[in-house]
């Protein structure tokens, strides 16, 4: 084991995160002139909000602790809260009640289960 | 300087509003992210330059324990780079919308885009809620919002780390601020096959390093959605403006 990064090296470090969260943040927006996907991919990239938040939601709602084993179960918090959420979301499109219900139910059941 | 337009300023407050049920979203893991960077031993100094050069908190945060391990610099930025690797699809899907616009415009709106302000924006132009002549200010506004919600909190997570309780799984209401933007758009059987499949490949794959597995499961996800869609003969829809 190493000593952390520290100093000037760890100020190339974040500028170095700074250039990744821009560029492939910027990629297409600047590039996109030049570097064109094709008219059906990019009608394809409609899904892209639904999958990419299905693909992060899911994992952090099922997968627990270190060593991120599977939780299916109704005792599971995270998926309570994230079932409390989804219920209100059906009768209300208020976010501020989804965030609300969610978060009590979460805490609830870690409280008490 | 350019006159203000009052239809710009419009749009980009009808943005700032549109965002603002869902701060606690980003309020909530601004703070957990600030309190991670200074609990996983960066001093305060760094931990304000990082967050407010890198902005991109899982990235942060995954590489967090490599700066504390003293990794080698470029697995770091390497890990950075990859846990990122999903704005490329963002970035490709908003280009559309902004093509018009002029390239530091173009920059600017990329840098400051994260998971949220991109779902908000492809949902919203889906359901052509978007001021169609000022999109560009609309979501700049909601950007603006987002950002200072998330730099703000993430400070007060810096400064104040030591009284903010870990343990209280806040970073909690950041997904479920996202379950709520999610929600409505699974109604349609594309959508709901591209989520369902982007769940079972991002959880069969958790164990990619650099969460690869995030990445692996939004292209599945994108592509059995276009399938489902082709395979119900819809007539394919266009894309927004001149593409």
């Amino acid at each position: 084991m190493s000593d952390p990064v520290s100093g000037i090296a760890l100020g190339v470090v974040i500028v170095g995160l700074a250039l990744s969260t821009f560029v492939t943040r910027t990629s297409f927006l600047i590039a996109g002139a030049r570097l064109r996907l094709s008219h059906r991919v990019e009608a394809a990239l409609r899904y892209a909000p639904v999958c990419t938040l299905a693909a992060i939601i899911v994992p952090d709602v099922l997968l627990h602790g270190a060593n991120a084993t599977l939780d299916l179960s109704l005792l599971n918090p995270r998926l309570i809260g994230a079932l409390a959420t989804g219920l209100w979301l059906c009768w209300s499109r208020n976010i501020f009640g989804c965030l609300a219900s969610g978060m009590a139910a979460y805490s609830l059941a870690r409280l008490f289960l | 300087m350019t006159a203000v337009v009052p239809e710009r300023v419009g749009a980009f407050r009808s943005g700032q509003r549109a965002i603002i049920p869902s701060l606690f979203g980003a309020g909530a893991w601004g703070l957990v992210s600030g309190v991670a960077m200074v609990k996983g031993g960066l001093t305060v100094p760094w931990a304000i330059m990082m967050s407010l050069l890198v902005y991109a908190g899982s990235a942060q945060l995954a590489a967090l324990p490599l700066i504390v391990a003293g990794a080698p610099l470029w697995v770091i930025v390497a890990t950075g780079l990859v846990t990122n690797l999903r704005f490329v699809i963002y970035s490709a899907a908003l280009r559309p919308y902004f093509a018009e616009q002029p390239l530091r415009k173009r920059a600017a709106l990329g840098f400051f885009m994260t998971d949220f302000t991109f779902a908000l924006f492809m949902r919203s132009a889906q359901e052509g809620k978007l001021p169609e002549q000022h999109r560009d200010a609309w979501f700049a506004g909601v950007c603006t919002n987002n950002w200072l919600t998330w730099q703000v909190s993430a400070l007060a997570g810096i400064v104040a780390a030591s009284y903010v309780p870990t343990d209280w799984g806040l970073e909690f209401t950041g997904t479920l601020a996202l379950v709520a933007l999610v929600g409505p758009s699974l109604i349609t059987r594309p959508a709901l096959s591209g989520a369902v499949v982007a769940a079972v490949v991002a959880l069969l794959a958790h164990e990619m390093p650099f969460k690869l597995g995030l990445f692996c499961g939004a292209l599945a996800g994108i592509v059995a959605a276009t399938l489902t869609d082709a395979w119900q003969e819809r007539s394919p829809p266009a894309t927004p403006a001149s593409a």
